[in-house]
């Protein structure tokens, strides 16, 4: 093994005892009892809220992914950063809505909020499974983004699947303890070292490799034209209606992604939520570092086989060992914690009024992705694909079920499966962008004709009537049913 | 979505990000003029980046809500 190899490998461990350590300490001196341990007992201020939320969206695979589609496609991966300021501008409008609905009834998931709308365990149990199964490719993700980092930090002494299961040890150990409460505070250490290391890799490569940004984009310019504007080199129809299009989709989709709403409903008041509106899209300027990288890496490591791996081997050839390591405690940092969030999100949807139960399937579906990982690396990242779209069907019945009364439990299901029908098809038979369009949002559309249609053909006797509200206040699960 | 958004105008601001993003974007889809060093589609992101928050805070800073730290009321509560 190489003094390079060591000294970065012996960073890594230390950082992550370090984190195991800082996750479990959070909850010292606190019951961890249902609110505690799902939403940190609604307590969180801005700046808990931010790095967790900037957690994430800021994930392994946003950095390994934006430089890899750089290095691939070009500018196709700006989409990234598009749909951040379109989403933030949507969770400003809608988020601090569902937070105080959620904080009025007790509410602590994306299935209880729904369930409690429409009196409605069934459809609870509906928008579980829709969440669940869109989740689970994340962590997986995550678990892959988590092995890259580490395999390539460690110069390729610790193989993948050690690296795998490094990565859910860590982030299974502290959430089962300390809950959100734990991620915030690993994602304070981890946020740290993030910044620390775009600013640095920002600054040192372009100008050490190129001289200039200006002299990068110049080469580029000359010799690789078609990575500078929209549909990209290559790429499978990113065009400029798929950037529109997806821009849309997925900022409207934001507010309602289940980690995400897991990780704003531990706000502790509204204006918590609005300021990380404003103050998060900022963070994208650290995603254009890895995305100018990517591209530097065009002429840096050229004719990679697998193009998520271009910042990381630009790093381990160009920069001694125990940068390399720095920089690997933040890319495992930035797996381990969304790979937290994403479990114990999970684990709140199918944990009830218990805790521990809510742990057996943290520890469940960690295994599962684990499991995913070893085993069929690369089936369950292909519907990660979809996970955003399909996710995105949920916008009508927990946004529009909140500003409409007269939506029924009937429509919303209708929608949704409507909306999942054309989903679904398309992103697998690899018909995404269809036409030109973000399938997502053609599922949307059909999504809320469908919703509207059927929510007025019945719409007296299942509209719940604020005459409702006393009734169910302070009970999580209400007692009618009528799916 | 009437209890939601009324009296609360400065929320307009909101649209920014979807013009700089969307609306706009067959514009920008070039590579000249190059400003700043940065080919044209690169300088409008990081542009379109740097704008959006300021939108939204433009939104918050006359927002009645943000000024009072107010939970939002819903139309079924």
């Amino acid at each position: 093994m190489s003094t390079d190899a060591q000294v970065a490998i012996g960073i890594f461990g230390v950082a992550m005892v370090a984190t195991l350590g800082l996750g479990i300490a959070a909850m010292r001196g606190r019951d961890a009892d249902r609110e505690q341990w799902a939403v940190g007992g609604r307590s969180f201020g801005v700046i808990l809220t931010w790095v967790l939320l900037a957690g994430e969206c800021y994930t392994s695979f946003s950095y390994l992914g934006a430089a890899g589609w750089a290095y691939g496609y070009g500018a196709p991966i700006l989409y990234l950063v598009g749909y951040m300021a379109t989403g933030y501008a949507t969770v400003y409008l809608f988020a601090p809505m569902v937070w105080s609905y959620a904080a009025r009834h007790n509410l602590v998931s994306v299935r209880d909020i729904l369930a409690h709308r429409f009196r409605s365990p069934r459809f609870g149990l509906v928008i579980a499974i829709v969440a669940t199964l869109a989740l689970l490719p994340y962590i997986q993700l995550q678990i892959q983004g988590m092995g890259l980092v580490v395999n390539a930090i460690s110069y390729n002494e610790i193989p993948l699947e050690t690296a795998f299961v490094i990565g859910f040890v860590v982030s299974a150990g502290f959430v089962l303890v300390s809950g959100l409460r734990g991620s915030a505070w690993v994602s304070v250490f981890k946020d740290a070292l993030v910044i620390l290391t775009i600013v640095f890799l920002a600054i040192y490569l372009p100008l050490k490799l190129f001289g200039s940004y200006g002299n990068l984009f110049e080469r580029l310019r000359t010799e690789r034209p078609e990575w500078l504007t929209l549909p990209g080199n290559e790429s499978p129809g990113l065009g400029v209606l798929w950037f529109m299009s997806t821009c849309i989709l997925n900022g409207v989709a934001f507010t309602v992604f289940p980690s995400f709403v897991a990780g704003y409903l531990g706000s502790k008041s509204p204006n918590t939520i609005r300021r990380n509106a404003i103050f998060l899209p900022m963070y994208s300027l650290l995603l254009l570092v890895p995305m100018m990288l990517g591209m530097a890496a065009l002429f840096v490591v050229p004719n990679l086989e697998e193009n998520d791996l271009a910042l990381l081997s630009m790093v381990t050839a160009e920069l001694p060992g125990w940068v390399v390591g720095i920089v690997g405690v933040a890319g495992a940092l930035s797996a381990i914690v969304p790979m937290a969030v994403f479990m114990l999100c999970i684990g709140t949807l199918w944990g009830g009024q218990s805790v521990n139960r809510a742990r057996v399937v943290v520890v469940a579906s960690g295994l599962a992705a684990l499991g995913g990982a070893l085993l069929f690396p690369d089936a369950l990242v292909r519907l990660s694909v979809l996970s955003y779209e399909g996710i995105a069907q949920l916008v009508p019945p927990l946004v529009g079920g909140l500003l409409w009364r007269r939506m029924t439990v009937q429509g919303a299901l209708a929608g949704l499966l409507v909306g999942e029908a054309i989903v679904v098809p398309l992103a697998l038979s690899g018909n995404d962008p269809f036409l030109g369009v973000n399938a997502g949002l053609l599922g949307l559309v059909a999504n809320v004709i469908v919703n509207v249609a059927v929510s007025r053909a019945r719409p007296r006797e299942d509209a719940p009537g604020p005459r409702f509200q006393r009734l169910s206040e302070g009970s999580t699960i209400p007692s009618s049913s009528q799916v | 979505m009437t209890n939601h958004v009324r009296g609360r105008k400065s929320l307009l601001w909101l649209l920014v990000p979807f013009l700089l993003f969307v609306a706009a974007l067959p514009l920008a889809n070039r590579i000249d003029p190059v400003i700043l060093g940065l080919p044209f589609l690169f300088f409008w992101a990081l542009l379109a980046v740097i704008l959006s928050p300021l939108a939204i805070w433009l939104a918050a800073r006359s927002d009645p809500f943000f000024q009072r730290d107010e939970a939002e009321p819903t139309d079924v509560d």
